[in-house]
């Protein structure tokens, strides 16, 4: 009984989403020619991925550890810079593809030893009490953000370039969009996927998913939860930090953009329901769609973006006051 | 705990009105009236002589003699008799302490050889303080929703701005008195309470920080944005005229002491609320909400109560900073006036009635301190005002690790320990 109903919820969400989004589009296609309608469609996924790389570890460590990890946006900061290091380090003579690629995973590899330090050193003593989880990960944020300031000084760096054969823009339906962002699109949906598949088709998934149900049961079954706690914390601040990695070709890196991301990572993990994965990609995907077309919308009638962050703000209230605990969300 | 009898009240409130008094009758009688000015006239230029002038003079020993004096009755405590009985305990040092404050624009004065109605070390002092007013104000009322209630926002700042903002417009642009614009910005506090209980209370834990959170993120950035730059200045703010009595460049003192009132004010609202019958149930909603309800407690009222309580007082101590500065900028709205806040009751000790207080005072103190400071640790010199962000955020960490509850709540924790050891031992 209880589980139909919440598979209804489920599948009620889902229409309602899916609904939203042809709204958008149907709203996109009355206001603009179809070339930017093509554009804003691409930007809001582009926009939306980039949400998801920083969301999708907050939401899962959410589930699992019941930390919500504040220090998300800390790690999308140091994943640009790490990138910035590496790519800068790199002797002379070397592809830009090869610096570029070896930025990627070293800025990757970074965020998950330096998110398996803070889980090990700064939150294991916490678990027995929840609201000073959060206080920590937000005083290890403001650290964070100032000791890369103090290092790389307050101005932020100038972007790295881009790989030639992504450095181009295409041309869809008349509007032109750049293939960098396109390849942004890509890396998220291909991540999405594949945390997907490690939820569902492996062992550690399995775990992970019985974990977010009840940890204790799983340490029961003599699971060494702990060293799980570990994993998916560092494996979350990796993907975060490879997100902020993938946006420094057109951001650069400056302390603070982290902090930008992080409000709307909040928001999507809100929108999707916390603890729920499918609940934080959908979200992701709709905060992306809707930022992008308010942007478009705003730009066009009042000549500034404010709708772009007033829109998805007001989106999460909608959300919360239909549903309090989100989209996809458990009681 | 005894209840304390009436009559101890009574010497309590004394106590506190001399210390207030005597400088003025002490003005009034040492100046000499001139000829030709009215009584009224004569006392005030005369209070004004014996307060402006420079260095140490007997005013301020008066003020040392009080406060010291204040501070050996509450030591000395029971053993003598009613006076010192009525002082011992934590009344008897949160009067001393109120005593120094009333006394420290006089005594800065007289250490920094200024005068402490004019221009000076003195006059800067007092600025400095008039802010630690303001915060102590703001982090009261975090702690009454996140000490007290146990409801943890991430939004605080959007009481505060909108009290600085709401004063300033309403002062400027709709060109209503100071008095009206006060009240209607404390108005329009409490409608952002109710939309914010009403909205977001439905909303439970987690989801309701991050809901507040959310609100006062779209004032930030409605404040700063260039839509509405014709009435809020955008993200530059906004500047606005005051009264003369309130202006604090002319009328430090006054503002100091306007200051201050609204502090101990906020202070004895909240400790009063919280020894009444009501604050008695919204600790059982922070302990247990069920229970509570199942007690037949409306649990949503009492909860409402406080959220309206917290922004008014978070909205008067916004509307002190919009007075104090003149004006306004988004910053007041930012993230940053929900951390100061969070962390001050976190250093101070959470659910206390001194640690905000306390909180407040020890961290802005430090930061002003420390403001032109450079160490030199190995070799790498540290400008300890521009990496004040980073000296906060590694506090946070060391609070929350080693130091849970907060300077008082560890000293209050001592206490209760030692007194259980008295109490197990036969003398």
């Amino acid at each position: 009984m209880r589980q139909t109903l919440r598979v209804n919820v489920f599948r009620q969400s889902l229409i309602l989403s899916g609904l939203f989004v042809l709204g958008l589009l149907a709203l996109n296609l009355a206001v603009f020619r179809p070339g930017t309608v093509a554009v804003v469609m691409l930007s809001g996924l582009y926009q939306g991925m980039l949400f998801f790389l920083i969301a999708a570890g907050m939401s899962i460590v959410f589930g699992l550890l019941d930390v919500l990890n504040l220090a998300q946006g800390a790690f999308f900061m140091l994943g640009a810079y790490a990138g910035f290091a590496i790519y800068g380090a790199l002797p002379a003579g070397t592809p830009i593809e090869v610096r570029f690629l070896a930025a990627l995973v070293g800025a990757t590899l970074t965020g998950g030893l330096a998110g398996a330090l803070m889980e090990i050193g700064l939150l294991r003593p916490l678990y027995a009490r929840p609201v000073y989880q959060i206080v920590m990960t937000l005083g290890l944020s403001t650290a964070i953000n100032e000791v890369v300031r103090a290092i790389y000084g307050p101005a932020g760096l100038v972007p790295i370039e881009e790989p030639p054969a992504l450095a181009t823009t295409f041309n869809i339906l008349g509007g032109q969009f750049e293939t960098y962002r396109l390849f942004i699109i890509f890396v998220g949906a291909a991540l999405m996927v594949g945390i997907s598949l490690l939820l569902q088709r492996t062992r550690l998934g399995i775990i992970i998913r019985a974990g977010v149900q009840d940890s204790e049961m799983v340490q029961a079954l003599g699971i060494n939860v702990r060293r799980i706690f570990t994993l998916v914390f560092a494996l979350g601040t990796a993907v975060a930090a490879l997100g902020g990695m993938t946006a420094a070709p057109f951001l650069g890196a400056y302390p603070g953009m982290g902090t930008d991301f992080l409000l709307v990572a909040i928001i999507v993990i809100v929108i999707g329901g916390m603890s729920s994965y499918e609940g934080t990609a959908i979200a992701s995907l709709l905060v992306g769609l809707t930022r992008a077309t308010a942007e478009q919308v705003s730009l066009q009638y009042f000549n500034t973006p404010i709708l772009a962050s007033v829109s998805i703000l007001l989106f999460m209230v909608a959300v919360l006051l239909v549903r309090p605990t989100g989209l996809f969300g458990r009681e | 705990m005894p209840q304390p009898s009436r009559s101890a009240n009574l010497i309590w409130l004394g106590l506190l009105a001399a210390a207030v008094l005597i400088p003025y009758l002490f003005g009034a009688l040492t100046g000499q009236p001139e000829a030709g000015l009215s009584g009224l006239a004569a006392w005030r230029s005369a209070a004004a002589d014996a307060y402006c002038a420079r260095g140490v003079t007997p005013l301020v020993w008066l003020h040392v003699g009080g406060v010291a004096g204040l501070a050996a009755l509450t030591l000395a405590g029971r053993r003598l008799g009613a006076l010192g009985a009525a002082l011992a305990g934590a009344r008897g040092w949160y009067l001393a302490a109120l005593a120094a404050l009333i006394a420290l624009p006089f005594l800065t004065a007289a250490v920094t050889d200024s005068s402490a109605c004019s221009r000076g070390q003195a006059f800067f002092w007092q600025a400095i303080f008039v802010d630690v007013f303001i915060l102590a104000i703001l982090a009261i009322s975090y702690n009454l929703m996140f000490g007290f209630v146990g409801v943890v926002s991430f939004g605080h700042a959007a009481f505060f701005g909108l009290g600085a903002y709401s004063v300033g417009l309403l002062m400027e642009h709709l060109a209503w008195p100071w008095w009206g614009a006060v009240l209607g910005s404390l108005a329009i506090s409490v409608v952002i309470a109710l939309i914010k209980g009403f909205v977001g209370l439905r909303i439970r834990g987690l989801y309701f920080a991050l809901f507040t959170l959310a609100f006062a993120q779209v004032f930030f950035l409605l404040a700063g944005n260039r839509l509405l730059v014709d009435i809020t200045g955008a993200e530059d703010g906004f500047t606005f005229a005051v009264p003369d009595f309130l202006n604090m460049t002319r009328n430090r003192l006054f503002f100091y002491y306007l200051g201050l009132a609204a502090m101990v004010f906020a202070f004895l609202v909240v400790q009063q609320l919280m020894r009444s019958p009501t604050g008695r149930v919204l600790v059982a909603v922070r302990d247990n909400e069920g229970r509570a309800q199942m007690l037949g407690y409306n649990t949503f009222h009492f909860k409402l109560i406080a959220i309206i309580l917290a922004g008014v007082l978070a909205g008067g101590a916004g509307v002190l900073r919009g007075l104090a500065l003149k004006g306004a900028s988004p910053e007041v709205l930012g993230l940053d006036f929900t951390m100061t806040p969070l962390i001050m009751t976190l250093v101070g000790g959470q659910a206390t009635f001194a640690g905000p207080v306390l909180g407040a005072f020890g961290l802005h103190l430090l930061e002003d301190f420390l403001r032109d400071t450079v160490v030199t640790v190995a070799g790498v010199s540290i400008n300890i005002g521009e990496r004040w962000a980073l000296i906060l955020g590694v506090i946070f960490i060391l609070i929350v690790i080693v130091f849970p509850y907060g300077i008082v709540g560890t000293v209050q924790n001592q206490w209760r320990k030692r007194r259980a050891r008295r109490a197990s031992t036969p003398s």
